[in-house]
């Protein structure tokens, strides 16, 4: 059985409790023990960061220690909580000096320091290249039977961040749609940002950027758009009818979290997948 | 393919630019009008080349298509041309085949290589002493000297690198052949080892009328006497009565470029001095063709270039196509194979060639140049420094597309004014306060940066092209309004620098603060995925955002949103987002989410359904859990959250 630490990201318990509701069963499903962190903090959404990125370091550099303490790499469902982690981590790593202020200051607070050997995965990469697509399609219950367009968010889409996959034309949403029983559709806008840190203070910029992609994803044929940000979903999901509306672009389409079409595909939630599929074939979003 | 015979300029060009960047080989663009270079050209001038003067070599068949489509794109077709057959025969355009066997050279200084004609073998009789005379404050002009020294050596030419300090002027007037290279120091200034030196000649200079020069001026645009130094030793000289060799140029910061287009332009010109002291232009095509020599003898700069091996690569090509005229935009398609080596420009080319000769693009002269900026499989890159090999994809793929977040003109070449517009307005350009600073024992001012603080500013802003910054934001193309990251980077780096004046520096603090300056941008991770560029962008930006939270106290929206958060982590260990929709948008601010139909959506829509429906129903009837589905009003901490509320308090007391 595979071991690795789980960290929610910041809204995973608390407004996307879809998230959650999925991503322990079909660990469960696929052999994979999660391990919670109760001490683990939230990493200050690149927010704090922009009053004093030394904060946000710290706070991040002690979830990694909390999971280091443990002997377990650490995984998440947010592409921005993922690049979060790979951020600090690179630059920890980057400037010894640096690491060594971020970590004089967790072991004076919390007493454990991050040596920088946790790695971050995000779920995506963790079930391409650890578990493998083949562990993956064998375990598939209700294949998706769908056209979906992946979202990966401009977030974890940089070298040091996306494991092996392409920063630039990524696949491994594709190849993972496609192990799941979906049809994989490919549009430009899929690393695009969202603008998803700025929905509050910059509402015009977001929900054109939002309905930007999603009217891509839709012209290019998608009936469900997947997202790898818990963040950006609340963007793409949410807001979606609003952005149509403030654009008048076509935006109408049905956006889950990667975990619940997961866990959907692995037989959980049948009820939900069979509401989902009339809605994609009926009714639209 | 057309054969140019010749090409000038009639009078009442509009300097549009649009011929230099279409065919920078052949036209450049002055003050008052484009111009045909020396290099080009039988008479070896530069100037419009109203007397006609024939195309060099094979270059008119070389350049023909692109010299005619420069024609073509003029506004005022003002380029005329003359092509092979219509009045010059293809013999006159060529140069003069060298005598097959070498003259026999009267005594020449240096001996010259076999196959030189009798002309040009007199040239190298007798006196080849080429000085080279560097002003220096930080080592750059002497490098240049060097540089410049080596390949001198390929023209039959024995230099000397002279350093102005300490030059007696009264030696001038017996230099033959003289080069200047020197930068410009604070406001306008001489280089330390050049400013006695030009006292002494202003105070009694010597008659130059012997003398053949040239200027190379190493200066920084930002700046307002831009290279002076070098243009008051040019105006020096020729008041003296000196003759100019080759016209004055001018080198920004990035000034290996723009000295290598001067070296290789002033040193044959230089060398066709004879032993009387005469400029034999006519010989400077034989003497050009002498100085390129073999591959093997060739010196160039101090290192020799090595072989390159790279295996060809077969790749599946997608180029953009945008035609204005018909508002149409689609795709080229194709399968080709190219040298390992190639750059992306050179793809370019080839295509343009080969394939279709109506494919546009900006050009470069190959060492990175900003306006190359292009998208090639997803990465913004520049296309004449962007080697294929580097950005295909494992499956071969190359898509190549105009640079994202400026307008599409034609095909990959996108207009930049609103960039330029902006940037014009921010002024992120030097200005100082009078400074007290350091004085040399002359009692000339200079530079009060120290090393550390120069290197660490370099290294903040060390960016391929700002260009390329501003294009790798994904909100720039969804707020017409929004000036830009590129443009933003900038007047941080100008704040960040010492030199800067207080106010100026309060200026653009003030202009990144307001509505559509640096809070504008919606996502800086947008720019983070680009490589080292879009790293170092981000955070300087990053930094700004810090210092301006600071001045203005955590005020405005982008403000509240930061305090908060921060004081919310600070409260339980995690983030509650009904306090920060609370607190950022005030509570009418959550009423309009209820009316716009995002609560409604956040209870009805289907894809997030991860709980009850009583949660969505909590939404509608509590406003202030305005984001709908929001489990609870309360967070509940992290276990030991003291241990986070003691990172606050050891780092940062204000939340």
């Amino acid at each position: 059985m595979a071991k690795i630490a789980y960290y929610p990201g910041n809204v995973a318990r608390a407004g996307a409790s879809e998230v959650e509701d999925c991503i322990q069963p079909l660990c469960r499903a696929l052999n994979i023990q999660l391990v919670e962190i109760p001490r683990s903090s939230s990493d200050g959404g690149n927010v704090i960061k922009q009053a004093t990125p030394k904060l946000q370091d710290a706070l991040v550099a002690r979830n990694l220690a909390l999971a280091e303490e443990k002997g377990l790499d650490i995984m998440t469902t947010c592409a921005t909580s993922h690049a979060i982690m790979c951020n600090t981590a690179d630059d920890m790593k980057r400037d010894p000096i640096y690491a060594a202020t971020i970590n004089n200051l967790v072991e004076r607070t919390s007493k454990v320091e991050y040596i920088g050997e946790t790695k971050s995965w995000h779920l995506l990469h963790y079930l391409v290249e650890e578990i493998g697509l083949d562990t993956v399609r064998k375990a598939v219950k209700n294949p998706l039977k769908m056209k979906i367009a992946g979202y990966y968010g401009p977030d974890m889409q940089r070298q040091g961040a996306c494991a092996g996959d392409d920063p630039f034309m990524p696949t491994y949403m594709e190849q993972l749609i496609e192990a799941l029983g979906g049809i994989p559709v490919e549009y430009d806008s899929k690393c695009q940002s969202v603008g998803s840190t700025s929905m509050l203070t910059l509402e015009d910029s977001s929900l054109a950027m939002t309905a930007a992609v999603l009217s891509d994803a839709l012209q290019s044929g998608a009936e469900l758009v997947v997202s790898a940000c818990t963040i950006s979903h609340i963007n793409l999901d949410s807001y979606q009818s609003k952005a149509g509306r403030v654009t008048g672009k076509s935006t109408s389409v049905p956006v889950c979290h990667l975990s619940e079409v997961v866990a959907f595909a692995l037989g959980f939630y049948p009820d939900r997948l069979a509401q989902l599929r009339t809605r994609v074939r009926l009714i639209g979003s | 393919m057309a054969i140019v015979a010749k090409v000038w300029i009639d009078e009442d060009c509009i300097t549009c630019d649009a011929c230099e960047d279409i065919c920078p080989e052949v036209f450049k663009v002055t003050d008052d009008t484009s111009q045909i270079l020396a290099a080009v050209r039988t008479d070896g001038t530069f100037d419009r080349n109203e007397g006609g003067s024939p195309l060099l070599g094979n270059l008119g068949a070389e350049l023909g298509d692109i010299i005619l489509e420069a024609a073509e794109a003029c506004p005022v077709e003002v380029i005329k041309f003359e092509l092979v057959g219509e009045g010059v025969d293809v013999a006159t355009v060529e140069a003069e085949a060298p005598a097959a066997e070498a003259a026999v050279a009267p005594a020449a200084a240096v001996a010259p290589a076999a196959g030189v004609s009798e002309a040009l073998a007199s040239v190298f009789s007798g006196d080849r002493n080429l000085n080279i005379l560097f002003g220096s404050q930080t080592g750059n002009s002497a490098g240049l000297a060097e540089k410049t020294a080596k390949m001198a050596e390929n023209y039959g030419l024995t230099p000397h690198i002279v350093d102005m300090d300490g030059l007696d002027p009264a030696r001038l007037a017996s230099m033959k052949r003289v080069m200047i290279i020197t930068s410009t120091w604070g406001e306008g200034e001489m280089p330390d080892n050049a400013d006695a030196m030009w006292n002494a000649i202003n105070a009694n200079g010597p008659g130059l009328s012997a003398t053949h020069y040239s200027v190379c001026a190493i200066g920084d645009t930002s700046y307002d006497e831009y290279c002076k130094a070098g243009h008051d030793w040019n105006n020096k000289l020729a008041a003296l009565g000196g003759r100019e060799a080759h016209p004055i140029q001018e080198c920004d910061v990035d000034y290996e470029p723009a000295w290598r287009i001067w070296v290789e332009e002033a040193l044959p010109r230089l060398a066709c001095v004879d032993e009387s002291g005469t400029l034999q232009l006519e010989l400077l095509e034989e003497m050009m063709a002498y100085g390129a020599g073999d591959d093997e003898d060739l010196v160039e700069g101090d290192f020799s270039p090595g072989t390159i091996q790279r295996e060809e690569l077969t790749i599946s090509l997608e180029i953009f196509r945008y035609a204005p005229e018909a508002a149409e935009s689609g795709w080229d398609t194709l399968t080709c194979t190219v040298p390992g080596h190639a750059t992306i420009q050179d793809l370019l080319l080839t295509m343009q060639r080969d394939v279709d000769g109506s494919l546009a693009f900006r050009r470069g002269n190959g060492a990175g140049t900003p306006t190359t900026g292009i998208r090639v499989n997803g990465r913004i890159v520049l296309a004449d420094a962007t080697m294929v090999g580097d950005v295909m994809a494992s499956s071969g793929r190359v898509r190549i597309e105009p640079l994202p977040g400026h307008p599409v003109v034609r095909d990959l070449i996108v207009d930049t004014s609103r960039y330029e517009g902006h940037r014009s307005r921010a002024e992120p350009w030097m200005r100082t306060d009078p400074r007290e600073g350091e004085r040399l024992p002359s009692g000339m001012a200079m530079g009060t940066l120290d090393a550390a603080t120069a290197t660490a500013l370099h290294q903040a802003g060390d960016v391929h092209a700002f260009q390329l910054i501003q294009a790798m934001s994904d909100a720039l193309a969804h707020d017409p309004h929004y000036e830009g990251p590129g443009v933003h980077f900038q007047q941080w780096l100008r704040v960040l620098d010492p030199r800067t004046s207080e106010q100026q520096r309060r200026t653009i603090m003030n202009s990144l603060q307001e509505k559509d300056g640096i809070w504008s941008e919606a996502d800086l991770s947008s720019l983070m995925r680009y490589g080292e560029d879009g790293r170092l962008a981000a955070r300087g930006l990053n930094e700004a955002r810090g210092a301006l939270l600071n001045q203005n106290r955590y005020a405005g929206k982008s403000g509240r949103l930061v305090k908060w958060y921060g004081r919310s982590v600070k409260w339980s260990g995690n983030v509650n987002e009904t306090t920060l929709y609370r607190q950022v948008l005030g509570p009418l601010g959550l009423v309009s989410n209820v009316f716009s139909g995002v609560s409604a959506r956040m209870a009805l829509a289907f894809t997030r359904n991860g709980s009850p429906p009583i949660r969505s129903l909590q939404s509608l009837l509590l406003p202030p859990a305005g984001l709908g589905r929001i489990p609870k009003m309360f967070n509940s901490k992290v276990d030991k959250y003291h241990e986070v509320v003691s990172l606050f308090n050891e780092i940062d007391q204000r939340f």
